[in-house]
């Protein structure tokens, strides 16, 4: 028998079993996990540019980018945008398709076509849409000409930047949130909107009063994803804009990445990317807390 | 996160259907049926409109790759080829080190699944079927760490592979050499687990009954035996489950893999290879080669996930209803 055959029969009893099953999990969590957070707080409160040895500056990281850092309160307010735009188009569009795909015919067919998107990679996505977006010739632009409309010019005009690259993030995840609401709209006991119906309930009041409440545990789970997800991912904006043109789609994570390896300011980026952790750390608290209410147990 | 123990619903939930509408007889009255008509249009017309907003741009791609140098950088240009130059894909695999960066991505994605799915089945297997101390806390480590986003990780992993001790040059204080960061070892090793597949491997295990355990046990049978010979045949849809996940994931990566091979080119996967073609994108006769190679980079992992989508949306929906 292949690999812990070599551990000796003794030693693996139904008491030790679970504990050398878990030794790999337990050393990658203290390797790749806890030393890693650790690693970033202390570099956060020094400042290193990998070449000489950290030199401890206190708080002055922190002072510095809420002091004397007007970009990275930029970044954090392209950030919010960013964020409130995908979230608040993308969780109502997928909701919306899932509940027509969950009533519909050929449903492997549709799947397979909204889950394209999300099984692509980013740069190819990337790479993807701007030949759609970028130029004159972009196939968007000619078939708003189509319909008289002049489109602008969609990657290079900070007013529509992100616009654009919002649009892209809602395209690449709406499969997945929609996948997700169908399973959550599936797992909801039809019983309850017949019982409805025949007290003479009107199909919104059943969506509103019914389905929305019983879905609770889903849209809890898709939003605080999506939230997280939108905050803490910047490979899309490197990709389409580099977070230009100038930094109207700069968010705070692709400002993080550019500061650790183009700019060498391991310690500022450490204390930038705590930041940003606490912040996703209250949304998805205060996420939880309006949520919960009204008895969400599962969570 | 508090998640319940019972998983066996989640898969019924995602393959029940609910059986509304389109069977409801054909003697309904004139208004009735018009608005069955309006029902049936207003559903088909988003699924359609959404269904072409989602292949058109991957559409515009392959068209684009069929077409000659010419027939872009003429004012304006054609959008249609004339002659679908189909040579541009075989071009992408000999004008560009496409089969260096397809075998990188093969072994690095295949080596993070292999690892990843051992050490997912044996720690879900360990907490999913042992009761012991500090299993708990164990457990909700589990859970509180996948909210932790990977950015936070880059900069700390990166320097951790850098000062790995005895490795690539380094002495014992990682002083010295490049650690691990110019081997495959820098592109595995820190995925070697993943929470989400720990978690989603111990949902799995708690459906093998303890009962085929215990009387396994009794059989004389080792723990790893019951492991290796019981538990995991059980699961094996689990398994395909997560394979597929981890797979899709890490064949798409690029972040960390750019991070990592800006000094070790010979590293490079396609992901990282497209994105490093990102200053000839913008010279327009390479553009169908460049359109060419994104198709290729896409291919694979479209054929797998068609192949396998129902495991895949079972993994999906195993995290949300229960996570």
């Amino acid at each position: 028998m292949p690999p812990l055959s070599l551990i000796p029969a003794k030693m693996l009893t139904q008491r030790t079993a679970p504990y050398l099953f878990l030794v790999p999990v337990l050393l990658f969590g203290l390797v790749f996990f806890a030393l890693p957070l650790a690693a970033s707080l202390y570099l956060s409160f020094t400042s290193w540019n990998s070449l000489v040895s950290p030199r401890w500056i206190g708080l002055a990281n922190y002072e510095h980018l809420f002091t004397r850092d007007p970009l990275f309160l930029k970044t954090l307010l392209n950030t919010l945008v960013f964020t409130v735009g995908v979230v608040g188009i993308g969780v109502p569009a997928s909701l919306l398709l899932a509940g027509v795909f969950s009533r519909s015919r050929y449903q492997a067919l549709w799947r397979s076509i909204y889950s394209l998107p999300m099984v692509t990679n980013v740069v190819a996505v990337g790479f993807i849409w701007w030949f759609v977006l970028a130029d004159p010739w972009g196939v968007l632009n000619r078939l708003l000409a189509l319909i008289g409309i002049a489109g602008p010019a969609w990657l290079n005009d900070p007013s529509t930047a992100m616009i654009a690259v919002v649009m892209v993030f809602v395209w690449m995840h709406l499969g997945q949130n929609m996948l997700l609401f169908s399973a959550g709209l599936g797992a909801i006991d039809e019983s309850l909107h017949e019982a409805a119906r025949i007290d003479g309930a009107s199909e919104t009041r059943i969506f509103w009063s019914i389905t929305l409440p019983l879905l609770r545990p889903t849209i809890l789970f898709v939003l605080i994803t999506s939230v997280i997800t939108a905050i803490s991912y910047f490979a899309l904006i490197l990709v389409l804009t580099e977070g230009g043109p100038v930094n109207s789609t700069n968010v705070t994570a692709l400002y993080i990445y550019g500061m650790a390896f183009t700019d060498l300011r391991l310690g500022r980026a450490s204390a930038a990317a705590y930041v940003l952790l606490v912040v996703i750390f209250l949304v998805s608290l205060l996420q939880l807390r309006v949520l919960r209410r009204g008895g969400v147990e599962a969570y | 996160m508090r998640m319940p123990s019972h998983a066996a619903g989640t898969a019924r939930a995602v393959a029940a259907k609910s059986k509304v509408t389109d069977d409801a007889g054909g003697t309904a009255a004139l208004p009735q049926r018009g608005r069955k008509w309006a029902v049936w249009t207003f559903k088909y017309g988003i699924l359609g409109l959404g269904a072409v907003i989602m292949i058109l741009p991957f559409a515009d791609m392959l068209i684009g790759a069929l077409r000659t140098p010419a027939e872009r950088l003429a004012r304006p240009p054609v959008y249609w080829p004339a002659v679908p130059q189909w040579h541009n894909f075989v071009r992408a695999f000999t004008d560009l080190p496409m089969v260096a960066w397809l075998t990188n991505s093969v072994i690095v994605t295949g080596a993070i699944t292999v690892v990843q799915l051992a050490t997912s089945a044996l720690a879900g297997f360990a907490l999913a079927k042992y009761r012991f101390r500090g299993r708990d806390l164990i457990l909700r480590f589990v859970l509180v760490a996948q909210i932790f986003p990977f950015f936070l990780f880059i900069i700390p992993m990166f320097f951790i592979l850098r000062y790995w001790p005895f490795a690539g040059g380094n002495d014992w204080l990682g002083q010295g050499g490049t650690g691990l960061l110019d081997s495959y070892f820098a592109l595995i090793l820190p995925f070697a687990v993943s929470w989400y597949g720990v978690f989603l491997m111990r949902q799995f295990m708690m459906t093998v009954p303890d009962e085929l355990l215990d009387a396994a046990r009794i059989d004389g049978a080792s723990e790893f035996g019951l492991f290796w010979r019981i538990a995991l045949p059980l699961v094996r849809p689990g398994m395909v489950t997560l394979g597929l996940l981890v797979w899709i994931y890490h064949w798409n990566e690029v972040i960390w893999t750019m991070t990592v091979t800006r000094a070790a080119p010979e590293l490079q996967t396609v992901t990282v290879g497209i994105q490093l073609l990102r200053s000839e994108f913008f010279d327009e006769r390479n553009q169908s080669l460049q359109q060419a190679a994104l198709a290729v980079s896409v291919l694979p992992v479209i054929v797998l996930f068609l192949c396998l989508q129902r495991f895949y949306v079972r993994g999906l929906s195993m995290g949300s209803l229960k996570g």
